[in-house]
C-alpha cells in the first residue's frame, strides 16, 4: 500500500462524513418550494404532542383526513413539549417547519414577541362549517391582544384552551357541587368548616412555582382585573408594589398559608406527591389547571367525580377566567405558509373539536364543541366570564417570571416570608430587574 | 556498506513510490519508525482534529461571539459589548449559582477524594474486594434521573424515611425536601454516587504498587500513616492528579441531577436555591416561560468555561511532581 493510499482512505471517510453532515443541514423541509398551492405538495408540522397521547390521536386523525381531502402530504414529527426549544435554533436556518403548535406561553417568547411568526390572516378568513374562523373562536378570547403582531394581525390560531379552577370530588363533597363558594369570604368559611370537620382543606405541590404563583396572580387579577399583574410587572419604578391592592392580594395568600389549611408537608415534597394525596381523598380542594382530571385519573380513588369551581371573586369584582391558548403558529420563514394555515383551520372543524373535547377530555376552542363531564364546571365558568387572561397574565419578559417573581412568591407561599416583606422584596427586585434589563 | 548508507537504502525502499527524495529523508533525524509516525500524523489526527474543530471549537467561539449580543435565539442580534457579563455578574442569582458550583467542586470533591482514598486503602487487602469494587461502582452506572425520582419516594412527607421514623417516635420529621434542604441532599447524593467511580480509578493506581514496598515498610516498622505518606501517596500521585482534573471538569457541568431533584419531574424548574451555573445557563436560554436571552446565557456558559480552564491549569501546576518510576 502506498503512502498516497494511506492518506486517501481516511480523507475519503472524512469527506463522506462532511457530505453527510451538510446533507442533513439542507435536505428536509424544502419540499414543494415555490409552488405553495392549496392542493397536493407537502408540509412539515412539529407537534407538541407525543405519539399515544389522547390529544395526539385526535390530531393524527385530522391530519390523515386532511391528506385524504387535499392530497397534501403532511410530514408530522411528534416531538413533544420540547418542540419550541428545538424551534429556536431551527429559526436561524432555512430548515424551518411550516407549522408548529404549543401553548401561548411557549410560542409567544420564541415566535410572537420576536417577530418570527407569519400573520395568519388567511386562516382567520377561512370558512369552516359555514362560518368564518374569526367567528368560530369566541370574541373574548381573541380580544386578548397578546396574540397580535406589531401590525395588529394575529399570529396564533388556537385550537384548545387550558384554564384553572379549584378542584374537588363531587362524590364526597356534594354540598360544594350544589353551592360552590362564590366570594373570597365564602371560600375561607368553607376552608374553616372543612378544617373544623377534621379534614385537610387544601392540597398543593409546593415545589411547582407555577402552581404556587396562581394564588397571588389570581387574587390580584380578581381584585384589579385582567392585565393588572402585567401592568405591575411592567412598572419600571416598582411603585406598583406599594399599592394597597397588591398588598391585599399578598395578604390573602398569607392567610391561606398561615390559616393551617394546607396539607402537611406541602413545602417539602416532590410533585406529584400532594396531588396524589388529593386524588385519593386526603385533602378536599386543590387549585390547579384544567388538565387535572386527565393527569390524576390513574391514581384517583374509585368513584372520584371531578368537579371544580372558579377561584372566588374578591369584593364582587372581576369574574374573568384564565384561558391559555394552545394552538398553531406558522414561522415567518416557512415555505408552505398557505398549506400550513389550511391544516391549522382544518382542526377547527366540528368533528375534530368534538373529539378533542370528548376523547382527549380537554377544552376545545370552539364554544359549540362537545366536552366531557369532567370539564363541565370549567367550561361553564369560562362561558360566563366577561373576559379572559393568560397564565402569568401574559408576562414574558426575559427571566422575569422564573428568576424574579417565582423565587420570591415561593417564599411567600411556602411560609418563609410575610406578605409585607414579599411586597417590599418584589419592589426592590423589580427595580433592579428593570435597571439591568430596561 | 556503512551503516548510514544502509539506512538510506532502507529509506529508498520504503519511499519507493516517490513521496520524498532519499536525500531529504536522510537529513531528518530519527529512525524510520519515527518517520512513519510523522507520516501517519495527518491521516490519523486530521479527521479527529477537523471534527473536533467543527463540533466543539467553532461552536465555542460562536458562543463567545453571541455573548456580546442581546439576542433571543432568532431574529435580530444587537451588539451590546460586555454588557451581558456585567449583568450576569450583578445578578445575585448567578452569584448564588456560581457559589453552588464551587461548593460542588470543592466540598463534594474533597469528600469524594477522602472517602475514595480511604476506601481504596481498606479495600486493598480485603477479602472479596472485586465484588465490593463492583458494588461501589454500580451507582455511577445509574442515570442521575433515577436518583432524582427516587428522592421523591424516599423523602416525601409520606415517603420511606418518614414511615421508618414514625415507629421510632419521631413525630415532627425534618422537611427533607424543603427548598433550602434540596442542595445539601444533592451534595450527599453526588458523594454517594461518584465515590465508587474514583475509588475504582485510585485502586488501579494503588494496586500497581509492588508488594515489596509494603514489606519494606513492615520491616522498617513504619506506621500506617507513614506508609501512606511515604509510599502510597507519592506512587499514586499522577493517578490522583488525573482524577482531580476529571472531577473539576465534570463537577462544573453537573446539571441533570439538580434539574430532576427539585420540582421538575416534568412540571417545573428547580428552586433557585439549588441552581448551579449550568442550570442558570439553561434556564436563561430555554426556560420556556419567558423570552429566551441567549446573550446572557452564553455569557454565563463562557464564565463556566473560563472557570474550568483556570482551575485545571492551577490544579495541574499544584499537582505537578516528577512521576516516580517503579
Amino acid at each position: 500500500m502506498g503512502a498516497a493510499a494511506r492518506y486517501i482512505r481516511p480523507m475519503a471517510i472524512l469527506a463522506g462524513a462532511v457530505l453527510a453532515l451538510s446533507a442533513c443541514g439542507g435536505g428536509a423541509g424544502t419540499a414543494g418550494a415555490g409552488a405553495d398551492s392549496t392542493t397536493g405538495g407537502s408540509l412539515t408540522y412539529w407537534s407538541m404532542w407525543k405519539e399515544g397521547e389522547p390529544q395526539q390521536k385526535v390530531i393524527a386523525k385530522a391530519v390523515a383526513d386532511f391528506t385524504a381531502q387535499t392530497g397534501t402530504e403532511v410530514k408530522v414529527q411528534w416531538q413533544g413539549r420540547s418542540n419550541t426549544e428545538k424551534l429556536v435554533p431551527a429559526l436561524n436556518t432555512n430548515n424551518v417547519p411550516d407549522l408548529v403548535d404549543g401553548p401561548y406561553a411557549k410560542l409567544a417568547p420564541v415566535l410572537g414577541n420576536t417577530g418570527q411568526a407569519a400573520p395568519l390572516t388567511k386562516a382567520y378568513d377561512t370558512t369552516v362549517d359555514g362560518k368564518k374562523v374569526a367567528e368560530l373562536i369566541p370574541a373574548k378570547y381573541l380580544a386578548t391582544s397578546n396574540i397580535k403582531d406589531k401590525d395588529g394581525k394575529p399570529w396564533m390560531l388556537p385550537y384548545s384552551l387550558s384554564s384553572d379552577g379549584i378542584w374537588f370530588d363531587a362524590a364526597t363533597h356534594p354540598e360544594l357541587a350544589a353551592s360552590p363558594p362564590k366570594t373570597w369570604d365564602d371560600f375561607t368559611s368553607v376552608l374553616d368548616k372543612l378544617k373544623a370537620n377534621g379534614e385537610t382543606p387544601l392540597a398543593a405541590d409546593g415545589d411547582i412555582a407555577g402552581y404556587n404563583s396562581l394564588w397571588f396572580t389570581t387574587a390580584l387579577i380578581r381584585a384589579e382585573g385582567p392585565g393588572s399583574f402585567y401592568k405591575l410587572a411592567s412598572d419600571k419604578s416598582g411603585a406598583g408594589w406599594d399599592s394597597p391592592a397588591v398588598l391585599a392580594a399578598a395578604k390573602r395568600v398569607e392567610k391561606i398559608v398561615n390559616g393551617g389549611y394546607l396539607i402537611n408537608g406541602y413545602a417539602a415534597s416532590k410533585w406529584p406527591a400532594q396531588q396524589q394525596l388529593w386524588a385519593s381523598g386526603k385533602a378536599a380542594l386543590m387549585l390547579n389547571g384544567s388538565w387535572t382530571p386527565t393527569e390524576t385519573a390513574t391514581y384517583a380513588s374509585p368513584g372520584f367525580q371531578y368537579a371544580s369551581f372558579p377561584f372566588p371573586t374578591i369584593d364582587g369584582k372581576s369574574t374573568s377566567q384564565r384561558a391559555d391558548f394552545v394552538g398553531f403558529a406558522v414561522p415567518a420563514k416557512a415555505k408552505n405558509q398557505n398549506k400550513a394555515q389550511q391544516l391549522a383551520t382544518f382542526l377547527l372543524g366540528k368533528k375534530y373539536q368534538d373529539a378533542y373535547g370528548t376523547d382527549a377530555k380537554v377544552l376545545p376552542i370552539r364554544a359549540d364543541a362537545a366536552i366531557s363531564p369532567e370539564m363541565a364546571s370549567v367550561k361553564k365558568a369560562l362561558d360566563a366570564a366577561p373576559s379572559v387572561y393568560l397564565q402569568n397574565d401574559g408576562v414574558t419578559y426575559p427571566g422575569f417570571v422564573e428568576k424574579v417573581f417565582w423565587p420570591k412568591d415561593d417564599q411567600l407561599f411556602l411560609g418563609k416570608t410575610s406578605a409585607d416583606d414579599f411586597v417590599k422584596q418584589m419592589k426592590d427586585a423589580q427595580i433592579q430587574y428593570w435597571k439591568d434589563n430596561g | 556498506m556503512s551503516e548510514v548508507d544502509a539506512n538510506a537504502a532502507v529509506d529508498t525502499v520504503l519511499l519507493a513510490d516517490g513521496a520524498k527524495p532519499a536525500k531529504a529523508a536522510r537529513r531528518e533525524a530519527g529512525s524510520s519508525i519515527d518517520r512513519q509516525r510523522k507520516k501517519l500524523l495527518i491521516p490519523f489526527v486530521g479527521p479527529a482534529f477537523i471534527l473536533y474543530t467543527i463540533l466543539f471549537v467553532v461552536p465555542s467561539l460562536a458562543a463567545v461571539w453571541i455573548s456580546f449580543h442581546s439576542w433571543s435565539g432568532s431574529g435580530p442580534m444587537e451588539f451590546v459589548g460586555g454588557e451581558n457579563y456585567v449583568r450576569v455578574f450583578k445578578d445575585p442569582l448567578f452569584l448564588k449559582s456560581f457559589g453552588n458550583t464551587l461548593l460542588l467542586l470543592f466540598v463534594v470533591g474533597i469528600a469524594i477524594f477522602v472517602l475514595a482514598f480511604a476506601m481504596s486503602l481498606v479495600l486493598r487487602d480485603m477479602a472479596g474486594r472485586k465484588i465490593v469494587r463492583s458494588v461501589i461502582f454500580f451507582p455511577h452506572l445509574i442515570n442521575a434521573l433515577v436518583f432524582g425520582v427516587l428522592a421523591g419516594f424516599i423523602f416525601n412527607p409520606g415517603g420511606i424515611v418518614n414511615t421508618l421514623l414514625g415507629p421510632l417516635g419521631v413525630k415532627e420529621p425534618p422537611a427533607w425536601l424543603a427548598q433550602e434542604n434540596i442542595f445539601p441532599l444533592i451534595m450527599v447524593t453526588l458523594v454517594a454516587t461518584t465515590t465508587g467511580y474514583y475509588t475504582t480509578i485510585l485502586m488501579a493506581g494503588v494496586d500497581r504498587i509492588p508488594p515489596y514496598y509494603y514489606e519494606d515498610c513492615a520491616l522498617a516498622g513504619a506506621t500506617a500513616f507513614q506508609r501512606l505518606r511515604y509510599v502510597i501517596l507519592p506512587l499514586t500521585w499522577d493517578v490522583f492528579g488525573t482524577c482531580a482534573v476529571l472531577w473539576t471538569i465534570s463537577s462544573v457541568k453537573i446539571f441533570e441531577i439538580i434539574w430532576v431533584f427539585g420540582g421538575s419531574s416534568g412540571a417545573g424548574i428547580p428552586p433557585t436555591q439549588s441552581w448551579t451555573t449550568a442550570v442558570y445557563t439553561y434556564v436563561t436560554a430555554f426556560s420556556g416561560q419567558s423570552t429566551p436571552s441567549y446573550g446572557a446565557a452564553t455569557a454565563s456558559a463562557v464564565i463556566s468555561l473560563a472557570l474550568v480552564s483556570v482551575l485545571v491549569v492551577v490544579l495541574r501546576r499544584a499537582m505537578r511532581r516528577d512521576a516516580v518510576e517503579f
